[in-house]
């Protein structure tokens, strides 16, 4: 059997083993996206619901694998395997709302909680921001100096595309990565300062701060890892170095989510007193469409933790995540136009 | 210090806000000078709208116990009791008390319970 393949057949089950514990994931008061007792998960019931969810997965990503190794349709496989993971999640919803509780309606506010910002400050979020920009102005007076094409995509042997060298293509591929980093600061940002709050007060509420933090702390991370590319491209290093830049983004990605399943959504791992009313994620079940797309106008979050997965999503009741929506489609659009024109 | 709200409680939530920031104001537990929290994050994690919490704040500030800058936000500030009590306000305060006596009992709490919690927050009065 040829590598890829191969290679292909172990992604998709690694997808699919993913798929499988996400729902292990959440709060213990959530189950597919709806609120439950705490005591709901170990019943048959939900053991059966959860089973259903993950034969759907499992015979899917079978499926999948039988088609990719039978025609090589690369695309057809993951399609069966995305499908059938939301149809499984979508229907297991459904299952699920049969058993919603409503959650505890009174709130505690502690009013001293501590601000929460950037970790490291602002100085060390622009950073990245600023040597692009430093990178920028270098170019400008060194545009003559440059080569007369460069990479703009890189696969495991080095370069293999590439753009001619003109202002438009290297302030477009500029401005790209300017805007990456400003969208890793922004959504760190938008943790702290935008994202409603499940616990207020005690240890539950130290443990979202913990885990907004540790967020936060893989946004600039990574931000710092994005700003990469744009001296790469205009200055052009060994194979070898983008390789290793390649390989420590992998891993700094997968240790941050390693740390973050081990810490838990929000407190998700830690234990709930039983008896009373469950916490959920303080919002309606029926603000939860499908138990993935949270719709709340009365909600001012612009931010909330995701019922179902790792992280956070949109409020889209909120206008303002629409307004952030057309940002994240229309400036990367506009850009890319920019700098493969 | 921590403020309780309930959201299915008859009560608007702006009322609740109001009379629980009262309790610590008048309890000593915010002190004049202590910062408020800022509007946004205090609505977020109350999951309200910000003016509702925003109403909040001016109506503590129009009773005296806040200032509200334009960039500081809102802080508390001291407030000098007034001199003169409103004759009316002690049969107000009676008639108010009557009624959430009332609205407990219907709720099925003792009145037994209900004593003991009124005589614990006279036993709380005549300690401060």
């Amino acid at each position: 059997m040829p590598l890829e393949k191969i290679i292909f057949t172990v992604i998709l089950l690694l997808m699919s083993a993913l798929f499988s514990i996400i729902p292990g994931l959440t709060r213990p008061d959530l189950f597919f996206a709806v609120t439950v007792t705490p005591e709901f998960r170990p019943t048959a019931d939900a053991k059966r619901i959860l089973g259903r969810f993950r034969t759907i997965v499992w015979t899917s990503a079978l499926a999948a694998i039988a088609i990719e190794l039978a025609s090589g349709l690369v695309l057809a496989a993951l399609l069966i395997v995305g499908v059938g993971f939301l149809g499984a999640l979508v229907s297991s919803h459904k299952l699920a709302l049969a058993y919603a509780t409503a959650p505890n309606s009174v709130l505690e506010v502690n009013l001293e909680a501590p601000r929460e910002g950037l970790p490291g400050g602002p100085i060390v979020a622009l950073l990245p921001v600023g040597s692009v920009v430093a990178l920028g102005v270098w170019a400008n007076l060194n545009l003559d100096r440059l080569p007369q094409r460069f990479p703009v995509h890189w696969g495991l042997g080095g370069p293999d595309r590439w753009v001619v060298t003109t202002p438009a293509s290297v302030f477009g591929l500029l401005a790209i990565e300017v805007f990456l980093c400003i969208l890793m600061v922004g959504s760190a940002l938008a943790v702290f300062l935008w994202s409603r709050r499940i616990s207020t007060a005690g240890p539950r509420a130290a443990g979202e701060r913990h885990f907004r933090r540790r967020v936060g702390l893989l946004m600039i991370v990574t931000e710092y890892f994005v700003a990469c590319p744009a001296w790469f491209a205009l200055f052009q290093p060994s194979a070898t170095i983008m390789n290793a830049w390649g390989l420590a983004l992998g891993i700094v990605i997968v240790t941050f989510a390693v740390s973050l399943i081990h810490l838990g959504q929000g407190g998700s791992r830690e234990a709930v007193a039983a008896g009373g009313a469950p916490l959920g994620d303080r919002a309606p079940d029926a603000c939860w469409k499908w138990g993935v797309f949270y719709f709340n106008p009365a909600d001012p979050s612009f931010l909330v933790e995701k019922r179902f997965g790792i992280g956070y999503t949109l409020n889209f009741g909120n206008h303002w995540s629409w307004a952030a929506l057309a940002v994240l489609i229309l400036i990367p659009l506009a850009l890319s136009g920019l700098l493969l024109r | 210090m921590t403020l309780r709200v309930d959201l299915k409680s008859s009560i608007p939530v702006y009322r609740q806000i109001v009379d629980g920031l009262r309790i610590l104001l008048v309890n000593r537990e915010l002190h004049p000078g202590d910062p408020m929290p800022p509007v946004r994050r205090l609505a977020l994690d109350l999951g309200v709208h910000f003016n509702t919490v925003a109403e909040a704040y001016r109506t503590l500030a129009e009773e005296g116990w806040l200032e509200i800058g334009r960039r500081s936000g809102a802080r508390v500030v001291a407030r000098a009791m007034p001199n003169r009590v409103d004759p009316q306000s002690g049969e107000i305060f009676q008639r108010r008390l009557q009624e959430l006596v009332a609205e407990q009992q219907s709720r099925g709490v003792t009145r037994g319970k209900i004593a003991r919690d009124l005589r614990r927050i006279a036993d709380t009065l005549e300690g401060t």
